[in-house]
């Protein structure tokens, strides 16, 4: 159903589904950016509407709702484990892009498939539900349309805000109840998603693993300082790294938790006794590249990226990931023509 | 010829070692203008100086070969930069009133350098208004972080910007960016203890590197903007030092404060005998001591809590007394 | 919904040392879950974390994790003592499959604590010698003291063909000198159709021997190699251990070398 509503009525909505729903959307965080005076946007839970950013993209993703960058996963004494308790005892309403909505399915490809099912990510995957921010026009570094991710599936709803009102299409029956007993009045309602983007990326259909042996992957050892910024705001990197704690220096008393990791930041492959694998940037590079825009799909049928482009927006060393994606056919015509 | 050069220096003109010849002196406080105005000191330069300009240390311009008959000109031209950079004047079309109160300068700051914690050129305008005009010999530098481009410790006062780091241990992922680029590039205030990061405040210089570093936005910046203020740094003759700190994490309207005071403190103990009414601060203070000097700074000033003042201070450097 | 990051409780049953950095620990299981060879556990002391620790041996009621004091967690585990109790979760990956070397004749290569994941393979085949052909084992180690289940080889030697050696004897001319890799063409295979080898070690030692063993007339599909990697989760979700497309901890370590060598980082 559609409906068009001012910034009040769309409040009283937003009310409503705060009573059962905690909401998290991207928020314009002024002055938190890595510079002075500048802002960054990020995901928070909010209550208002005129808190969500509709018009910058978010520096980091929605993902950090559904995985915590810093979670707690149980408490410990030395003969007792106690599991920790759910962050998120409501549901949750998440804002998010196209582009986002598509990189949930590769968070569920990964923690509730791949293996085992992750009882941490469950319970806040557990009821979600999506609300789709259109895209009128595409933000720089975007390439969702190359990667198949500029049209949203499976939301429920989908909203735009334009001139202080509130673009609303709904499919969730539960929510339109909401609506409809605040009196909305429906309307034709059309949600803008972007068909071109000015970047685009092609995938050879030859890549192979051959291509690890170009010498395209050299100059990123010089130029990459392994920040892991591009991996940290990614949508679908979902890697984390397993931290003890304790509470007291002699105390017997901890917790176990998981971080976000980053395969571009020094100890992500060292193993016990200090070997590690991939140590220059430019083979932590190619993994992360290839892992995006290859061996992903080899394992799940699709591509991991979703073309957001916000690892090119973020990299302080103007690192562009989509121009390195581009060079790939390059790359497997040198491997080829050598051999 | 006559002409008094007491008055034409008050105007910012100086006497140059040319017989009929001057030059004039142009403001640009925190040294960032709109470069509209490079057109006009090139007028100025081609039709009443030499044809030259050369950029002051103190980030100001001087036109030289300037012959005295034609200050009057001069100033007239000059005044579309007074108003625009928005210089007190108390009589339009005079030029400058005072140039006692050097130009303040300032290195680029925030409006460009990564590393700048504020708009020094915008602080910097802010003190032009309260300090200007005034004849006494005051030097002023900001710059926008403790690397200190501007070498404000060669001033009598000197800013340098400082963030108060927020952490949120909540979007720390331990990646050790923040702990290794202070150890390595600022002073090794940070550590890791059970996968978090401590600061030690009383090491921190808040150069906000951390805040550059971190990839998740754990570490981010205050909201206040705080800065260090040191102390009656100077060249010269008799007995160039640089400045000491006096008040660390101190917020921009104590400083305002502390400089505006300081001229009723020197206009109180200036040596009566000093030649044209130019003495070093630092002088002065050596002679009434820092105690006296620090009531008159501090009088109706009103600090944070997380401002730290020096209990006593000690210059050093080089007497050739 | 089961919870897979909650360890179990495990006692120290026993110890055993080996060298002055490389115990065994005898460590209480009673979960229904079968333990194969190779297969690892997560072994965690609470405020020092977690290691992946390959299963040494496997018995009623109890499993073995050789354990080398190489980090933060494995040097607190040396303070435990019998009695003690310690943090388990698994086990995890594929382990080896005896099946698949049942009426052969089986070669395997291991380099120092390499030997704890293939412990299991020669115990299984040294108790069933009638399961497979011929048996041939070369084991590597640094010098004497670096020597893990001495007493194991012992009892090995009265049914299979051993051979130890060592990069320094140090002057005890009762042990073979030399890499492993020197002694695989010492190895008696009387039909190449029906062999397969396990190689176990550090990677430039796997390699090598791998290689040695393709000299020798092996054919890639009958090698399997175990792989190494750091693992936080051990079940697919840290993504540490991935290579290429593959996980080792859900889909190996242990791999067919014609998998095994399509691994590169």
């Amino acid at each position: 159903m559609g409906y068009i509503l001012n910034q009040d009525r769309m409040q009283v909505i937003l009310n409503e589904l705060q009573k059962d729903y905690i909401i998290y959307a991207p928020q314009n965080k002024v002055g938190e950016g890595m510079y002075s005076d500048t802002d960054v946007v990020r995901y928070e839970r909010i209550q208002q509407i005129m808190d969500v950013e509709f018009h910058k993209k978010s520096n980091y993703s929605f993902k950090e709702v559904l995985l915590p960058i810093s979670q707690t996963l149980f408490y410990y004494t030395e003969n007792e484990v106690k599991e920790a308790e759910v962050e998120r005892k409501k549901g949750a309403i998440i804002f998010l892009r196209s582009c986002d909505l598509h990189a949930v399915k590769r968070l569920d490809e990964m923690y509730l498939k791949n293996g085992f099912e992750d009882y941490y990510y469950k319970r806040l995957r557990d009821n979600v539900k999506f609300v789709v921010m259109g895209c009128e026009n595409s933000f720089e570094n975007c390439f969702c349309v190359s990667m198949g991710s500029n049209i949203p599936e499976n939301y429920d709803i989908a909203i735009e805000e334009r001139d202080g009102l509130y673009y609303v299409d709904c499919k969730d029956d539960e929510i339109n109840a909401l609506f409809e007993m605040s009196d909305e009045q429906k309307e034709a309602v059309t949600i803008h998603f972007v068909q071109t983007n000015d970047i685009t990326v092609s995938i050879p259909e030859n890549l192979s693993i051959d291509v690890i042996k170009s010498k395209m992957w050299d100059e990123y050892s010089s130029r990459c300082i392994n920040c892991g910024r591009c991996n940290f705001v990614c949508p679908t990197c979902t890697c984390f790294t397993m931290q003890d704690v304790f509470y007291t220096d002699n105390g017997k008393v901890g917790e176990r938790r998981r971080v976000h990791a980053s395969c571009m930041v020094d100890g992500y492959t060292e193993v016990a006794g200090g070997g590690s694998y991939r140590k220059t940037n430019g083979e932590r590079m190619r993994f992360k590249v290839l892992h995006k825009v290859y061996d992903y799909k080899k394992r799940n049928g699709y591509h991991m990226c979703v073309g957001c482009g916000r690892c090119d927006d973020v990299c302080p060393e103007y690192i562009s990931f989509s121009n390195c994606v581009n060079k790939l056919e390059g790359a497997m015509e040198e491997i080829t023509n050598h051999e | 010829m006559d002409i008094n050069t007491k008055k034409l220096k008050k105007n910012a003109f100086r006497v140059t070692k040319e017989r009929g010849l001057t030059a004039s002196r142009v403001r640009v406080p925190g040294g960032h203008m709109d470069a509209k105005y490079l057109s006009t000191l090139q007028e100025i330069a081609e039709k009443y100086g030499n044809g030259t300009v050369h950029i002051t240390v103190r980030q100001g311009f001087e036109i030289p070969g300037i012959k005295y008959e034609d200050m009057p000109q001069v100033n007239l031209l000059l005044q579309p930069i007074i108003e625009g950079l928005e210089i007190n004047q108390p009589d339009k079309n005079e030029g400058y009133s005072a140039s006692g109160t050097r130009n303040i300068v300032a290195c680029v700051g925030n409006r460009v350098c990564p590393y700048g914690c504020y708009d020094t050129s915008g602080f910097a305008a802010r003190i032009e208004k309260a300090v200007f005009p005034h004849d006494l010999h005051f030097k002023i530098a900001l710059t926008g972080c403790p690397n200190d481009c501007a070498k404000v410790r060669m001033h009598d006062f000197g800013i340098l910007g400082m963030t108060l780091p927020q952490y949120n241990k909540d979007r720390c992922v331990s990646c050790m960016a923040c702990v290794k680029a202070c150890k390595k590039k600022s002073v090794g205030a940070l550590t890791m203890v059970n996968g978090k990061v401590v600061r030690n405040h009383e090491k921190c210089i808040g150069c906000g590197e951390c805040a550059i570093q971190c990839p998740t936005r754990a570490w981010t910046r205050s909201n206040e903007k705080y800065y260090r203020l040191t102390l009656l740094g100077r060249t010269g003759k008799k007995n160039p030092r640089l400045a000491e700190d006096f008040i660390k994490w101190v917020d921009e309207e104590s400083i305002t404060k502390i400089i505006v005071n300081t001229y009723a403190y020197v206009e109180e103990y200036i040596d009566k005998d000093a030649p044209l009414r130019k003495e070093h601060i630092g002088y002065i203070v050596d002679r009434t001591g820092f105690e006296e000097y620090k009531k008159w700074a501090l009088k109706d000033v009103t600090l944070s809590e997380v401002a730290e003042v020096s209990k006593t201070m000690y210059w050093k450097g080089i007497s050739y007394l | 919904m089961n919870n897979e990051y909650m360890p179990f409780v495990s006692e120290i049953l026993d110890v055993k040392k080996h060298t002055d950095i490389e115990y065994t620990f005898r460590m209480s299981y009673t979960n229904e879950t079968e333990v194969k060879p190779g297969q690892f556990f997560e072994v965690s002391i609470p405020k020092y974390g977690e290691a992946p620790i390959s299963v040494s041996g496997i018995g009623k009621g109890y499993v073995e994790l050789t354990i080398r004091r190489v980090g933060k967690v494995t040097n607190e585990i040396f303070e435990h003592y019998v009695g003690d109790k310690l943090f388990l979760r698994g086990p995890y990956g594929n382990g080896f499959d005896v099946n698949l070397y049942k009426d052969k004749e089986v070669v395997i290569i291991a380099g120092g604590t390499g030997v704890s994941p293939v412990r299991g393979v020669i115990e299984y085949f040294s108790n069933h010698r009638e399961e497979i052909k011929n048996l041939t084992l070369i084991a590597g180690f640094k010098s004497p003291q670096h020597i893990l289940f001495a007493e194991d080889f012992k009892k090995w030697e009265q049914n299979m063909d051993v051979i130890m050696t060592l990069d320094t004897n140090e002057g005890d001319s009762s042990y073979r000198e030399g890499l492993v890799t020197n002694y695989i063409k010492d190895v008696t295979i009387t039909d190449y159709s029906n062999v397969a080898a396990i190689v176990v070690g550090p990677p430039v030692m796997m390699r090598f021997s791998v290689s040695g063993l393709l000299n020798e007339g092996l054919k890639e599909e009958d090698i399997w190699i175990s792989h190494e990697r750091k693992m936080c989760c051990g079940i697919g979700k840290c993504g540490h251990c991935k290579i290429d497309d593959t996980y080792v901890c859900l889909d190996g370590p242990v791999f067919n070398y014609t998998k095994g060598s399509q691994l590169l980082d």
